[in-house]
């Protein structure tokens, strides 16, 4: 039984799996965009949200299939000390996330979407490439934590040495993304943390970032009215309907609750005509609830369940640290970000723009994410203990 | 050294936050399902009301008494404009108003979802179609009731309101009819009340059904102008006038005044709106003689050639009070004869050797005290006092017209059961439907009766005899005309006062019952008009005020007739 089931036919498994994922994502994508009296101008396709999503979808899934071919051990440290830091990949996509990170705060390089500068805008030729640095920096330090962490080892131990270096540099990251992007950041530090405490730190050291962490978003919370409005509609969700934020929500939960346990059907959905803002992008599971119903909650939750069982075998077969780290750190960033997406839409947290990985609408999360995936399955294809 | 359990820990707790929110959408979908789905009602979903076209109101011939246009207001929604001057120069290429006309009317509304720019217009199909692909532009249809004849039959029509709700005549008791069925669909709409696509359910729209009338737009006419005539001329305060056909009891032609115009009804006088012929019962006077008449004839009391002493003019006794006649008294008078010169002493002793019992069952039989049933709204009953409440007073002045309340409808009822050798028939206006959709006309008068309130016998004695004469010789000469016989009786009736007891002495109904031809009645006409000035010298009576515009409207009418035919 357990030999029919070899390492390549878990990596199959995976890419199949997100395949599916980002197939739903596009036929969602597609519905939600629907609009009221208004064709296709086809010459400017890559204006429609819907098209250029499917471009996108078909793109995801030829880079995920291209990364997996490339060994990740490629991506391992092999030392810690500069000379070795700068021949690895991975310290240069941090730098270049960072470098990035600062240049879409320049106003005039910077796009402002919903009042926040997250977007870089960059032209090529008819189209224009609208780009988010805050999801590559992700990815880099998600990527680069667990691989110094793997080279690292027992000196992760280390206080002064290891630990503190680190989380000075997550402080840097996650410093330049907290001036626009709230949600991100506090995901991006919970997740640093526990990259950081899997791979073996010591779970007292953290007694002196998280507090500072802590102290610093609780200060951004209090500084932007826009934030303290989406906390206080999520804790008094009666009487903050009538307000922006809360009104958001309000129609997601509207979108939800009347798809029913067998839904509208496909395309039959009426939130998405202008009801629900985001519809699309953040609250595109409210979408799936409404027209497929409960079925369609089911499809997702189970998707992204077995995503994470495909992923713990992964990383119970793989007998490289690296690759044991990063294969969790991928799983839990996608896991632990769909949670939240779907936390957010069914108003068990309060509203911060995250997106849900494979199904929302955008290029960069999207292409990202595949990447990322391409990654692991390349983990499991090169997992050297087979199951006997 | 890396936390493989720690790993596991963290990605089984994501897993099962996954199980959570599945369960927290199973709570959303299956138990909250209803207070959302109610909830997101008024904002997913809009109605749209299709208005039908109400039904026209039509005479015997199809001439529109009644009817709906459609005016179309062109209006702006202030919120959904955004460049102001650019759709206003769109919208004054295609009407005929200034761009600076519409931007002021625009700017000048308070409403930022409505600000009319153009009221009451008819617009092409291709200006409409024009202006709904303006945005921020629509354009709404409403209908307008139009009465082509005006204050003629505005008491028979009626009218409706400016919302559009019937209120009187023949728009209120057909109503349902003329109104059809207002189509309303429900859409599920986008944010900005744009229908989608999805159509929830939808009622489907039937315009309302024309109504044709028994009446004759020529006759009704001739029947307001001779009426109206004659109220000025004599000054009086009110008058109406109704031509039947006897032998189905159609209504050729009423008339009440004053009246009003059924278009300006903001400036109509209250007291001209109600219809005094069916819903205003007076003190017939003489006119009811023939009733009280023929019933002691036909029940055998008397026979037709029967002699009554009128006591020349003077008549009293105890328990019935003195009885006098209008001017001259009368010896022996024939029956016929007491009706021609309208004796009210002949009557007196008719009435009482009937008694009470026969009396009271006569008029009963001709429908007095009872709705005529005819299709009007606001119809009174009259009254007729239940036997027990009767004495020897009653006895002796019901037979002349007093101590009874009837509406005119109900003495044109009981004339037209004379002329239709004693059978019974039953007003009505409204002969038939057509259902516009499918072209189909459906009969709706009322079918024969078939039953009797006297014998051929008398009836005929009546109208070609007793009546003739009071045309002939008595007191209706003034009702004559050359070519045919006409027969009728006048009536002159004390108005009683408003104080309690007594009559007012200065104050008259001055009426005219009767038909055309004797043999044959093809036609019968009531005119009464109530209070005609004394003091003009210009005579009172039902024989000098009425009798002459039953002349005018049997003269007309039967010559219109005629060259119809």
């Amino acid at each position: 039984m357990k030999n029919t089931f070899d390492n390549n036919k878990l990596a199959d498994s995976i890419a199949a799996l997100v395949v599916t994922l980002i197939g739903f994502g596009a036929v969602f994508v597609f519905s939600a965009s629907a609009r009221v009296g208004a064709d296709y101008d086809w010459k400017n396709f890559y204006n429609y949200l819907e098209l250029r999503q499917l471009f996108f979808c078909i793109l995801a899934i030829a880079v995920m299939l291209a990364v997996s071919l490339f060994n990740y051990k490629w991506l391992a440290f092999k030392s810690v000390r500069p000379s070795g830091l700068i021949q690895n990949p991975l310290s240069w996509l941090l730098l270049i996330s960072i470098a990035l990170l600062v240049i879409v705060l320049i106003p005039g390089l910077g796009t402002e979407v919903n009042y926040a500068r997250r977007w870089l805008r960059v032209p090529a030729g008819p189209i224009t490439i609208n780009f988010q640095p805050s999801e590559l920096a992700k990815w880099a330090l998600v990527f680069f934590l667990s691989a110094v962490s793997a080279k690292l080892g027992e000196k992760l131990r280390l206080f002064k040495k290891s630990f503190l270096p680190l989380i000075i540099l997550i402080g840097l990251v996650l410093g330049l993304i907290i001036i626009e992007d709230f949600g991100t950041t506090a995901f991006l530090g919970a997740i640093s943390f526990t990259i950081l405490l899997v791979a073996g730190a010591k779970w007292w050291h953290f007694i002196t970032p998280i507090p500072v962490l802590a102290g610093v978003l609780t200060l951004a919370i209090i500084k932007s009215p826009e934030r303290i409005e989406r906390i206080t509609a999520f804790l008094s969700p009666t009487d903050a309907s009538s307000q922006a934020a809360g009104y958001q929500v309000e129609q997601s939960l509207t979108a939800i609750s009347t798809g029913g346990l067998l839904g509208k059907g496909l395309g039959r959905g009426i939130s998405k005509y202008g009801h629900l803002p985001e519809d699309t992008t953040d609250f595109i599971f409210a979408i799936v609830a409404e027209e497929m119903g409960f079925i369609g909650v089911v499809a997702v939750v189970l998707l992204f369940i077995l995503f994470i069982i495909l992923g713990v075998m992964t990383i119970h077969r793989c007998r490289d640290n690296f690759g044991r780290l990063l294969a969790f750190a991928i799983v839990l960033t996608i896991a632990s970000q769909a949670a939240i997406n779907l936390g957010v839409v069914t108003r068990l947290l309060p509203t911060k723009g995250i997106a849900l990985p494979f199904i929302s609408a955008g290029g960069s999360h999207l292409l990202l994410a595949a990447a990322a995936v391409g990654i692991l399955i390349n983990i499991t294809r090169n997992s050297s203990g087979k199951t006997q | 050294m890396i936390r493989i359990k720690t790993a596991i820990v963290m990605l089984v707790i994501a897993a099962a936050a996954f199980l959570g929110i599945g369960g927290r959408c199973f709570y959303l979908q299956y138990f909250c399902r209803e207070f959302y789905q109610k909830s997101s009602e008024k904002s997913q979903h809009s109605n749209f009301i299709e208005q039908t076209r109400r039904g026209a109101i039509l005479d015997c011939r199809g001439r529109t008494l009644a009817a709906s246009v459609p005016l179309e207001t062109i209006f702006a929604e202030p919120r959904a404009i955004s460049d102001l001057k650019a759709v206003a120069n769109e919208l004054s290429e295609i009407l005929d108003i200034s761009a600076s006309e519409i931007t002021e009317k625009v700017l000048a509304g308070r409403n930022p979802g409505y600000a009319p720019v153009a009221r009451e217009i008819t617009l092409t199909d291709e200006q409409r179609k024009a202006i709904r692909k303006i945005r921020g532009i629509g354009v709404e249809t409403k209908w307008k009731r139009s009465y082509p004849l005006g204050r003629t039959a505005a008491h028979v029509v009626g009218f409706v309101g400016t919302d559009g709700k019937a209120l009187a005549g023949i728009e209120l008791k057909y109503n349902k009819l003329l109104s059809g069925k207002t189509g309303k669909s429900t859409f599920f709409s986008d944010v900005a009340r744009r229908p989608i696509g999805l159509e929830e359910n939808k009622s489907f729209a039937a315009d309302g059904s024309d109504i044709v009338l028994t009446i004759d737009a020529v006759i009704q006419e001739f029947t307001r102008s001779a009426l109206s005539k004659q109220i000025t001329r004599y000054n009086a305060e009110s008058g109406f006038a109704v031509v039947m056909n006897p032998c189905t009891g159609a209504v050729l032609s009423m008339v009440s005044l004053p009246d009003f115009d059924p278009e300006t009804l903001a400036d109509a006088d209250a007291n001209s709106m109600g219809n005094h012929l069916i819903s205003d019962p007076f003190e017939p006077g003489s006119i009811f003689k023939p009733i009280v008449a023929a019933w002691a004839v036909d029940s055998g009391v008397f026979k037709q050639n029967d002699v009554v002493f009128c006591e020349n003019g003077r008549y009293a006794g105890k328990g019935f009070g003195r009885i006098g006649e209008y001017r001259d008294g009368f010896g022996h008078l024939s029956i016929g004869d007491i009706l021609a010169f309208s004796s009210n002493i002949g009557m007196t002793k008719i009435g009482q050797k009937m008694g009470a019992k026969k009396i009271y069952e006569g008029i009963k039989f001709f429908g007095f005290g009872v709705k005529t049933g005819i299709d009007l709204p606001g119809e009174e009953p009259g009254i007729i006092w239940p036997l027990k409440r009767w004495d020897g007073y009653s006895v002796a002045r019901i037979p002349y017209g007093h101590e009874v309340l009837v509406t005119g409808m109900q003495i044109a009822k009981a004339y037209c059961v004379l002329a239709n050798d004693g059978k019974i028939i039953k007003p009505y206006l409204a002969k038939a439907v057509i259902d516009t959709s499918s072209s189909q006309t459906k009969i709706i008068s009322p079918k024969p009766l078939g039953g009797c309130v006297i014998n051929s016998e008398t009836s005929r004695w009546l109208v070609r005899q007793a009546l003739s004469n009071a045309v002939k010789k008595g007191t209706g000469k003034r009702a004559a005309l050359k070519k045919y016989q006409v027969w009728g009786k006048t009536g002159t009736a004390n108005i009683a006062k408003s104080t309690g007891k007594g009559y007012d002495e200065s104050n008259y109904v001055a009426s005219f019952a009767g038909g055309v031809p004797a043999k044959d009645p093809a036609i019968v006409v009531l005119v009464s008009i109530r209070k005609p000035n004394r003091k003009l010298g210009l005579g009172y009576t039902g024989g000098s005020v009425a009798a002459p515009v039953v002349n005018e409207i049997l003269d007309k009418s039967l010559g219109y007739l005629q060259s119809g035919n």
